[in-house]
């Protein structure tokens, strides 16, 4: 332990007298007061806070993510090139002491730079509102739909299985199969077109969410209906009126008695854009129901789509913005945790260059992975093949950076779980990083440090 | 002392470097065969590329042999209990040039889990042995290429190894530090410690080393003891103090009846000696230098023996008292000289008498043997003193004469 920590003293002496740390530290905290400053968003008080969480947030985790990446490859593969490494191994340390003494050394950077800077963030995001001038409602909105953490309930995906079953043989018996492409994208194709009928709503004709098993925590705060209008034409003024009821909807089906309201609240929002709006509690019903209904009025000339990704979301008030904020912190932390075992890797193996163009690539790709896995299926049926024993593979094992987004979670003020926490870091530390770490140990064990090459 | 006979022990060793399609390349090591004893001090000579630095690394670790095995110390050389005991300086000194001197040493310090205060300690000797205390707190990387040297070699020192392997240790140092290398590896091999050296400063080698071996295509060519390899029996050298041009005469006329060449002159000082005496001047009168000051002091921790050595040594000393007395070379011969010159006069009347034969007398063997105990009995009762901790005040008094001697060589 002694050694593992002599190297990583050492690491983070290497790392701040060769400046890297202080550029980037210099970069972030310039920065980041500029954004608190400069960033308006849509002129409200919400917007210009969620604007600054979004791109400092992002920026913080780009920095950081480029400097662990420069700095483990260059720690590692600099030993090796410059023959440190014939000194130090030669010394009674083992060679998975040294890379872990290497790994502790940027990942205590990396938590001493991100704290820092995540600091200064939060700080800025409190201190914002006490320096712009904000309406009652806009204070209001802001803590309700900002500094708070709110849960999230989705209706629940329809199973159209068997419909599309159905379809596929049609289209089969009728030889109308589209050429080129494989089953299976066909059937995800013909998958997706039977959800959104599914939650497409003509004119004049509603649609009705039911959520069973609603536990606020506490009745008298407010729920929130968020929601978001795709159309099949466009409106002249580009937005949709509707009508909501909100509340135990079983009462006008079934004339059930139910002392729980049902609320109405008429709206007109615009499309293609996530919209909300709070009502109390006391909507759901004490045994846990609670419905959602939305008419699409007949003033509108278009069919209403809600798509089953983020179309609506029923979300209340369950955790504070700053325990909200510590565990966005962490998921960058896992991304950078990653990052440095990535880095390792790579130059348990590879030159200084190769290994940061490697870990250059792989960043790209997991945080464009969901891009990048949804364009695959598009491919030819042979093609298809091919990618599904190779590439595919190896991009699944990349984590999903995009989904990691912690501004992405803190700006619409969605609660990141303790459980989500710990099933991110079982899968992204302990398993992906893990692996990553296991093969740089092995790698390095039986590398000829003293041979040449190239 | 110690289970296994060898410090450095090969078996066939072989190292091939193999091109991008594993063909054979080049043969660095071929089938070496190398027996080094533990407390000899080991010269590896060899022109550039006849495997002398690859047969380093294969023996640390740093390289994996095609065939054959090594040991060090009885062991593998990456096994951290077996790299503990072990001190190297590679060809160059790679430092990070980010550390100062002083964290350098600490840093190398800490990876041998030495205690702080004992850590602490050795670095300030060693910083103080290599000259670079007045710099300690400068970063390597704006250090010449000799202070470099200085600090490889204090690192390598740091945790007092058995056995010291030197990849040209000289290269880029000056002469003070050439010399105090010298010293300090004949200091070591007198502690006990097995060095091996691998140089191509053959004057350096031949000062030091009991035995050497050359490479040449990664082969054994020639091994042996130094003195055997380079001896030419066939000649007889005489020194002396300064001689009349009549006593010169008669000794040349003598020879001559021999019907032997023989060839008079006055030695000249070694350029080594003279630079050091300068330099050593020019300390005296505190001229400002950004450089190496060395004391020419060795690391007390490097000197100082451990009570359980002592003990060792004397258990050794007793039933050894002969060879250790002719192991001396250098202070045997300092003796002799000392013993010729004093009786200058007696030897010059047997070489100018016929009836006499010329033979080399043991003056100093009588001498030397003085302080040590003569009998076995008394060692034993020191010995149980010791190691009981009951050692009496007079018996500590009579010891210190010895210890003094001992470091007496290099003042």
């Amino acid at each position: 332990m002694s050694r593992i920590r002599a190297v990583a003293i050492n690491t983070v002496k290497q790392a701040l007298r060769i400046k890297i740390v202080l550029v980037f530290m210099l970069i972030l905290f310039v920065l980041i007061p500029v954004m608190a400053l400069g960033l308006t968003g849509d002129g409200t008080i919400k917007g210009r806070l969620q604007s600054f969480v979004t791109y400092s947030l992002s920026l913080t985790s780009l920095i950081l993510s480029l400097m662990t990446i420069i700095l483990t490859t260059y720690s590692l593969s600099e030993d090796v090139y410059k023959k440190y490494a014939y000194m130090v191994l030669t010394k009674p340390i083992r060679r998975f002491e040294l890379l872990l003494g290497k790994l502790a050394g940027v990942i205590f950077l990396d938590v001493v730079v991100l704290f820092f800077c995540a600091g200064l963030i939060y700080a800025a995001t409190l201190y914002i509102p006490h320096y712009y001038e904000a309406s009652g409602e806009q204070l209001d909105s802001l803590n309700n739909q900002f500094f708070t953490a709110r849960s999230s309930l989705r209706p629940p995906v329809p199973d159209v299985t068997a419909e599309v079953v159905e379809e596929y043989r049609k289209l089969q018996a009728s030889n109308q199969l589209p050429e080129g492409m494989s089953t299976q994208s066909i059937m995800r194709e013909l998958t997706n077109r039977k959800l959104y009928e599914k939650h497409a709503v003509e004119p004049g004709r509603d649609i009705v969410w039911e959520f069973s098993n609603v536990r606020i925590p506490d009745p008298n705060q407010q729920i929130f209906i968020r929601f978001k209008y795709d159309v099949a034409v466009n409106p002249p003024d580009n937005v949709i009126y509707s009508i909501w009821d909100i509340g135990d909807l079983r009462q006008i089906d079934f004339a059930a008695v139910s002392a729980t309201p049902i609320y109405r609240t008429q709206r007109q929002d615009i499309i293609r854009t996530s919209r909300e709006f709070s009502i109390n509690a006391d909507a759901v019903a004490d045994d846990g129901y609670l419905g959602v209904a939305f008419l699409n009025v007949p003033l509108n000339p278009t069919v209403v789509i809600f798509s089953p990704e983020d179309g609506l979301e029923v979300l209340y008030k369950s955790s504070t913005y700053t325990a909200n904020f510590v565990r966005g912190v962490l998921l960058i932390l896992f991304r950078l945790i990653f990052l440095a075992c990535l880095g390792i890797l790579a130059s348990s193996f590879l030159s200084f260059p190769v290994a940061i163009l490697l870990c250059i690539t792989i960043l790209c790709l997991a945080v464009s992975r969901g891009f990048i896995m949804e364009s695959f299926n598009y491919l030819s049926q042979e093609v298809h093949l091919i990618y599904s024993l190779t590439i595919r593979l190896l991009i699944q094992f990349i984590p999903q950076f995009d989904q990691l987004n912690a501004a992405h979670y803190l700006v619409s003020a969605q609660l990141i779980s303790w459980s989500a926490i710990a099933q991110i870091a079982a899968l992204v530390v302990v398993l992906k990083a893990g692996i990553l770490l296991a093969l740089a140990l092995v790698i390095f064990s039986f590398r000829e440090i003293a041979r040449v090459t190239g | 002392m110690k289970n296994e006979k060898y410090a450095i022990e090969t078996f066939s060793l072989t190292k091939v470097f193999s091109d991008l399609w594993g063909r054979d390349k080049v043969y660095a090591v071929d089938n070496l065969e190398l027996k080094i004893r533990y407390n000899e001090v080991f010269g590896l000579l060899g022109p550039n590329g006849s495997g002398k630095t690859t047969t380093l690394k294969v023996l640390l670790g740093l390289l994996h042999p095609t065939k054959g095995k090594a040991l060090l110390l009885g062991g593998d050389s990456t096994d951290p209990k077996i790299n503990s005991r072990i001190g190297f300086l590679p060809e160059e000194s790679y430092l990070y040039t980010y550390l100062t001197a002083r964290e350098t040493l600490d840093f190398y310090g800490r990876l041998f889990s030495l205690p702080s205060q004992i850590r602490k300690a050795r670095v300030e000797a060693l910083l103080d042995m290599v000259g670079l205390k007045a710099v300690a707190n400068r970063p390597v990387g704006t250090f010449s290429k000799g202070m470099a040297r200085r600090i490889g070699l204090a690192q390598a020192l740091i945790n007092d190894p058995e056995l010291l392997i030197l990849d040209e240790p000289t290269t880029g140092l000056d002469p003070i530090g050439t010399r105090q290398i010298k010293d300090l590896i004949l200091q070591l091999a007198k502690r006990g410690k097995t060095i091996l050296l691998s140089s191509h400063l053959l004057a350096d080698v031949e000062d030091v080393c009991d035995r050497i071996t050359v490479l040449y295509g990664g082969k054994i060519q020639a091994e042996g003891k130094v003195k055997e390899l380079l001896q030419q029996a066939d000649k007889t050298q005489i020194i002396s103090g300064r001689l009349s041009d009549d006593v010169l005469q008669k000794i040349r006329d003598l020879i001559t009846s021999e019907n032997a060449a023989c060839e008079m002159s006055s030695p000249m000082e070694k350029l080594e000696t003279f630079f050091i005496r300068t330099v050593v001047e020019a300390q005296k009168s505190n001229l400002p230098t950004s450089g190496a000051f060395s004391t020419t002091q060795i690391g007390d921790f490097l000197t100082a023996e451990s009570r359980q050595q002592k003990i060792l040594e004397k258990l050794v000393t007793a039933t050894e008292v002969p060879e250790k007395t002719e192991e001396t070379a250098k202070t045997k011969k300092t003796e002799s000289v000392q013993a010729f010159d004093a009786k200058k006069s007696e030897i010059l009347e047997q070489l100018t008498d016929d009836s006499k034969t010329s033979k080399t007398e043991p003056v100093s063997k009588t001498e030397s043997v003085k302080d040590i105990p003569q009998t076995k009995q008394e060692i034993n009762r020191d010995l149980l003193d010791e190691l009981t901790g009951s050692g009496r005040e007079s018996d500590k008094k009579e010891n210190q004469p010895d210890k003094k001697e001992g470091g007496s060589g290099h003042e």
